[in-house]
């Protein structure tokens, strides 16, 4: 860092962004009050980071980009010679790459969702940037913005709060069933790009979807720290899935801040891909779970070069019957650590909680750390937890090679096979170039 | 010491696999203690031998396993030293290992793992070795849905020694290694995975069985094979069918005071 930054400097510069996104965005008087009410909360807020300090954070927010990425990209030939190069070797499209890039093309792809949108917002399905969903639907979104988290948790919450921008408001009516995942980063390209968006779910009873975040390919931000904020609200009998792509590039540092309320009976898939972290990611989602709802947090991570992962993840248990699962798999290359710590509560009676995690390192100087926690206040609930950290068996190696297969394309099958399982739910079309990018990671090639 | 040792002349064709005074450590241990055996194509070889006299390690330390430490001798296959190479180099060259315990793979599935060895070994596109792959396993007793089941996961001991005898069918190896075959597997399995011993057999495929009984043998054609019995880290004795008959009816023990 070159020069300090103190609080004050940090504040100032909060404030001026709160200003330009308020005329921006043109929005309510409540959400530029509730910026400010963030903005104060911020200086004595605790940061409960484990990686970034306090000065890093208010260097962070003193110059929020990076350098070396071109400031316009206005074409694939602004991409990073290597980040093109990678984008190639993945296969990914012309039209994709220009999407990664944020470069604002009207694609195919983009028509179709729209004609898509439209059909589907007469049968009560909305997606809208969350700016938009704040002056269209006042109402709806004063009602639910903020009330799973508080400002004044952490600093980056607050900071979260004073500057959010970008975001998927979305909304599912009562019985509407949604045959086809929805792709969000397709949907509005904006959304994966900004540094804060904050993502607003909100589902009727006996509603069916599934929305995917992000993307697999490797995106250029150019942001140090990104603080997306996701808050879902499943109500009775709903069915959900959220699965989160990610392949961030090694500079970023991504605190992600995920909550879900789910009412009687609803179920919830919130499954994490993590196929780049940044270097460093933070994650603790919470889920207060009513009667008979389960919850399902399924994490996949591919732990590379000197990256640090942390995967949290706090499930309360509040009604009878209640039920939730966090499972975790992760890959750990390199010098790369990654920690988990779940913690299911069961609060209520017959409830059931389950904490897995597997982890398989693929160097001496990769490292695992798991610490389940399993807290009951009845005595009639079911909590287990069970771990399993190690290499690839030479058993199984020279099984796959006895049959012809060399060590590289042995321990790709290898190590696919074992994320495999947890990737069952993840549309097909995404999980080829999943496949692809875990064996090039394996192989050093990323 | 050896004293005595039947000089047994097999027909067949040229040689195949030569094993040149094999000496062989596991960790700190020496298990194989200067093996000799020798193969030609197309032949029928037996190894016979109580537990722990080194049948699994010589059986794993041709295919490669890399756990064995090889510290004196040498393994030439079709006239080339292969002591050297690794396991995927010598199942290229036409060697294959039907584990007695093959292990789990978690999250591959059957058929995704036989179409790329297929395709790594044979060249064969993926789209045609799905067929293939559904006509050979119905021959083994595995129905079509069984082919998306992950490789090993949760097979019983019968389905583990078909599919090991199913990968050997596709591969069509020059010589088929076979370590217990026999071993944990119920009567109808046992005739199937004889069946198709045989079948291989006639087709050419030169056969390395490893047995703790000669039971199998029942089920096995063909007069011409050779038997060798190893007792710890040694071939103590080579001969034919007659031999295998002599081991069923007194066990190993006088063959092993003659050879003392």
């Amino acid at each position: 860092m070159t020069e300090t930054i103190t609080m004050r400097d940090a504040k100032t510069i909060i404030e001026n962004q709160i200003e330009e996104l308020a005329k921006r965005n043109r929005e309510p008087e409540w959400m530029t009050k509730l910026r400010y009410k963030a903005l104060e909360a911020f200086e004595r807020a605790p940061l409960n980071d484990p990686v970034i300090d306090e000065n890093t954070l208010l260097s962070f927010i003193a110059k929020p980009e990076v350098g070396g990425i071109p400031k316009n990209v206005e074409s694939l030939d602004d991409f990073p010679p290597e980040l093109k190069a990678l984008l190639d070797r993945l296969g990914i499209s012309e039209i994709e790459q220009k999407y990664i890039a944020g470069l604002a093309v009207q694609t195919d792809t983009g028509i179709v969702y729209n004609q898509f949108l439209q059909e589907w917002a007469k049968k009560g399905l909305i997606v809208l940037p969350t700016e938009e969903a704040v002056k269209k639907y006042p109402d709806v979104v004063k009602r639910h913005f903020l009330k799973l988290f508080k400002v004044e948790e952490s600093k980056l919450t607050a900071y979260h709060t004073a500057i959010w921008n970008g975001g998927i408001f979305l909304y599912v009516k009562e019985g509407l069933k949604v045959p086809f995942p929805l792709h969000l980063f397709f949907l509005i390209q904006e959304s994966a790009l900004a540094q804060a968006p904050h993502i607003l779910i909100i589902a009727e009873p006996n509603t069916e979807f599934h929305l995917i975040e992000g993307c697999t390919a490797p995106i250029l931000v150019k942001h140090s720290l990104h603080l997306d904020m996701t808050e879902a609200y499943l109500g009775e009998g709903s069915k959900a899935q959220l699965t989160v792509l990610q392949n961030w590039p090694e500079y970023v540092h991504t605190r992600p801040m995920t909550r879900a309320k789910m009412l009687k009976g609803a179920r919830f898939i919130n499954t994490t891909v993590s196929l780049g972290s940044g270097k460093s990611s933070v994650a603790n989602p919470k889920y207060w779970v009513g009667e008979g709802a389960h919850v399902e947090l399924n994490g996949i991570v591919l732990g590379q070069k000197d990256w640090y992962v942390d995967l949290g993840g706090e499930m309360y248990l509040k009604g009878k019957g209640a039920s939730g699962i966090n499972a975790s798999k992760a890959v750990i290359m390199d010098e790369s650590k990654v920690v988990t710590r779940g913690i299911i509560r069961a609060e209520a009676s017959k409830t059931k909680g389950h904490i897995s995690c597997d982890a398989l390192l693929m160097g001496d100087s990769a490292v695992m750390e798991t610490y389940p926690g399993l807290v009951s206040m009845v005595d009639d609930a079911e909590l287990s937890h069970e771990a399993a950290i190690g290499k690839i068996r030479e058993e199984e190696l020279f099984y796959l090679m006895s049959r012809g297969l060399d060590e590289e394309k042995a321990t790709q099958l290898i190590v696919k096979g074992f994320l495999e399982p947890m990737l069952r739910d993840i549309p097909m079309e995404f999980l080829v170039e999943i496949r692809k990018i875990i064996e090039l990671a394996v192989s050093g090639g990323m | 010491m050896l004293k005595k040792r039947p000089i047994y002349v097999a027909h067949g064709g040229e040689k195949m696999l030569k094993v040149e005074d094999l000496h062989v450590n596991a960790g700190d241990k020496e298990i194989l203690k200067g093996v000799n055996l020798s193969m030609k194509m197309g032949e029928l070889h037996v190894v016979m031998g109580p537990n722990g006299s080194g049948k699994s390690t010589l059986a794993l330390t041709i295919a490669g396993h890399p756990r064995y430490r090889i510290l004196k001798g040498k393994i030439i296959f079709e006239g080339e030293d292969i002591t050297s190479i690794g396991p995927d180099e010598r199942a290229k060259r036409g060697i294959f290992l039907a584990f007695q315990v093959p292990p789990e793979v978690e999250g591959v599935k059957i058929i995704e793992f036989l179409q790329q060895v297929l395709a790594e070994l044979k060249g064969i596109d993926p789209l045609e070795a799905y067929d293939l792959v559904v006509e050979k396993a119905r021959e083994l007793g595995f129905k079509e849905e069984d082919l998306h089941r992950y490789v090993n996961v949760g097979f019983s001991g019968g389905e583990r020694k078909r599919f090991e005898l199913l990968q050997a069918i596709l591969v069509e190896p020059k010589l088929l290694i076979l370590d217990e075959p026999d071993s944990g597997v119920d009567v109808d399995s046992l005739k199937i995975i004889s069946g198709k011993i045989n079948e291989l057999h006639k087709k050419g495929t030169a056969m390395l069985l490893i047995t703790h009984y000669g039971r199998i043998l029942e089920h096995l054609g063909g007069k011409d094979l050779i038997v060798h019995v190893m007792k710890d880290g040694r071939v103590v004795r080579t001969g034919n069918r007659e031999l295998v008959e002599r081991i069923d009816r007194e066990g190993f023990g006088e063959i092993f005071e003659e050879v003392m």
